[in-house]
């Protein structure tokens, strides 16, 4: 028997569908469909302008819109071979760095109900909103900021930025440890996550996966690491990595805590690259100022390409742009964008196979989908 | 701490060497070029002619270690010149192994070496003339292309050869036959489209009210 679960329910964190066929409950065959918000952004592109690109680009995922615009704005960078100041790259570590936490506790608060703890949402929820709150004082609004330029950022750190930063984080490191409290010695959330769901790394590799999900499976490649792009090869982290306890690979519950390390690793970043940025981090500069940004070409001649490859939220995200568009080459002439997630959930729905229709919310979910990205 | 230039370098000419070995004087190029913004990194660019793209394809994955098939870009250049369609991929090697039960592969950077470094791969394969451009599906080889193909096809009508249950993915399933909207003949900046954007309130005289009285 098929059953169709989606394009809404609670365990599609968006519209899709998931076919599912059962064996009483048993899950035998399982089939994805994507595309219900397919928006065309890559066609869209191509009659705007470089510049133009990045709102959209913010609205490709609205859970983590500044890691999304930073990697649309690396490959225009490598397009248009522009030099960012040392400055405004930390600048954008750091903003990348507060929407990781920012998303990832949206990650966790949606998860929760998806396991029966509801008071998980409303912890990450409260969590949540003082990394917003930090990120609307850099791009003027809570979802999307529509922050970094090409060639730089588009506005400096606030006055007291760096104060309220280090406040918030250190305050939410301790709050890491009340969420381990809570769920890890919870009988409930032990026993949905352990032995559900599993996947093993060499699998996930294979058939596009990256990011956390494949860190949970014991190794620690991470694309900041191994193509390090912005300053993190200056700033003290080490990448997140869990050890599974099975030789079929990660379950639910290690996807969990791999994303709980990445937390920790995103705040030490932070404290971390405020103390290292370049010309102090409560140093306040006018906007166009040198420090932060830099003239950068509008036009990109035809036959130039530039690719970026970036470690968002749940994944590697790519973006590969062919200049020599309209007018000139002012407008992208192609934008290709790689969503992490539109790989990686026909893989998830094909590792369902096996197991019973009650896991499949645990096992979806400990994924991290995000249908904006995935349908772009 | 992390991978250093030096180290990308030396795996990049590594694969050079390696690939022209292999496939020296069969039209396969294969170049070491570097990126331009902040950090130069370098990649391989390889160009393949379509009928030796599941050699290459093969030889990438079984010996070369690339295991990670990251992205399939599709383009249609309607105006001309040498190519009309082009397929760009871009690979990834990545070091990754499955690991024994409670126990994780934490990798050092500075000591790794040869085959292990993370290398980015881009193969491009231009297309002749033709009202269906075909390539080979490597949809075996990589499962991670599987998905990549299919949105190729559905977007810009790319035709993967030996490809498995091909269907739409993003666009409707009941698209028409033939509708691939990021072929170029699909405009997004239609007549009067100037005028509705950047000029929305219509203070600027438009080429129609020439010589009348606004």
């Amino acid at each position: 028997m098929w059953i169709t679960m989606g394009p809404q329910h609670p365990m599609t964190h968006g519209l899709w569908t998931l076919r599912v066929k059962v064996d009483g409950e048993t899950v035998v065959d399982t089939e994805a469909e994507l595309g219900y918000i397919h928006r065309g952004v890559e066609k869209i592109a191509e009659a705007r302008d470089f510049t133009q690109v990045t709102p959209y680009c913010d609205r490709l995922c609205y859970v983590s819109a500044m890691t999304w615009a930073n990697s649309y704005i690396y490959a225009a960078e490598d397009l248009l071979e522009v030099d960012v100041p040392e400055r405004a790259e930390y600048i954008r570590l750091i903003s990348a760095e507060i929407q990781r936490l920012a998303s990832h506790l949206m990650w966790l608060g949606a998860f929760g109900p998806d396991i029966g703890n509801l008071t998980l949402m409303t912890w990450c929820m409260r969590d949540r909103e003082m990394f917003l709150d930090l990120l609307q004082e850099l791009g003027g609004s809570r979802m999307h900021y529509n922050y970094p330029r090409i060639g730089g950022v588009k506005r400096d750190l606030p006055v007291g930025f760096a104060d309220r930063a280090r406040a918030k984080v250190k305050l939410f490191e301790q709050r890491i440890k009340e969420y381990e409290m809570m769920l890890d010695e919870s009988t409930i959330w032990l026993v949905r996550l352990q032995g559900v769901g599993y996947s093993r790394a060499e699998d996930m590799v294979n058939s596009g996966v990256s990011g956390p999900n494949v860190r949970a499976a014991g190794v620690n490649y991470d694309v900041r690491w191994a193509h390090p792009y912005s300053v993190y090869d200056q700033v003290d982290w080490e990448p997140a990595v869990e050890k599974p306890t099975s030789v079929k690979g990660a379950d639910c519950y290690d996807r969990y805590r791999v994303r709980m390390e990445e937390m920790v690793q995103s705040c030490k970043m932070v404290l971390d690259a405020l103390d290292k940025i370049p010309g102090g981090a409560n140093t306040h500069y006018s906007t166009g100022d040198e420090m932060i940004l830099t003239k950068a070409p509008t036009r990109a001649p035809e036959g130039a390409t530039g690719f970026s490859n970036y470690e968002c939220t749940r994944g590697a995200s790519q973006f590969y742009i062919q200049g020599g568009g309209d007018g000139r080459g002012k407008n992208p002439y192609r934008l290709s964008i790689r969503s992490p997630m539109f790989i990686t959930i026909p893989y998830v729905a094909k590792t369902m196979i096996g197991y019973k229709v009650a896991d499949i919310p645990a096992i979806m979910g400990s994924f991290d989908p995000c249908i904006g990205e995935t349908d772009r | 701490m992390s991978i250093t230039s030096e180290q990308n370098e030396a795996a990049a000419s590594a694969f050079l060497e390696q690939a022209e070995e292999r496939f020296g004087g069969s039209g396969v190029t294969v170049s070491i070029e570097h990126h331009s913004n902040a950090v130069k990194f370098a990649f391989v660019r390889m160009t393949c002619p379509p009928q030796h793209w599941i050699a290459l394809a093969k030889w990438m994955r079984f010996d070369a270690g690339i295991n990670y098939c990251s992205m399939i870009t599709g383009t249609h250049y309607p105006e001309g010149g040498t190519r009309t369609w082009g397929v760009a991929y871009h690979f990834l090697r990545q070091p990754v192994r499955d690991v024994e039960p409670f126990t994780s592969d934490v990798l050092k950077a500075e000591s790794l070496e040869g085959m292990d470094i993370p290398l980015e791969i881009e193969v491009l394969i231009d297309l002749p003339d033709g009202r269906e451009p075909t390539v080979p599906s490597v949809q075996s080889i990589w499962i991670g292309a599987d998905w990549n193909e299919k949105e190729t096809w559905d977007l810009v009508g790319i035709q993967f050869e030996g490809h498995e249950n091909m269907h739409r993915v993003l666009n409707p399933h009941d698209s028409p036959d033939g509708f691939h909207p990021l072929q170029k003949q699909h405009q997004i900046r239609y007549h009067d489209y100037n005028e509705m954007y950047d000029d929305a309130q219509g203070f600027v005289r438009k080429p129609a009210d020439e010589g009348r009285v606004k």
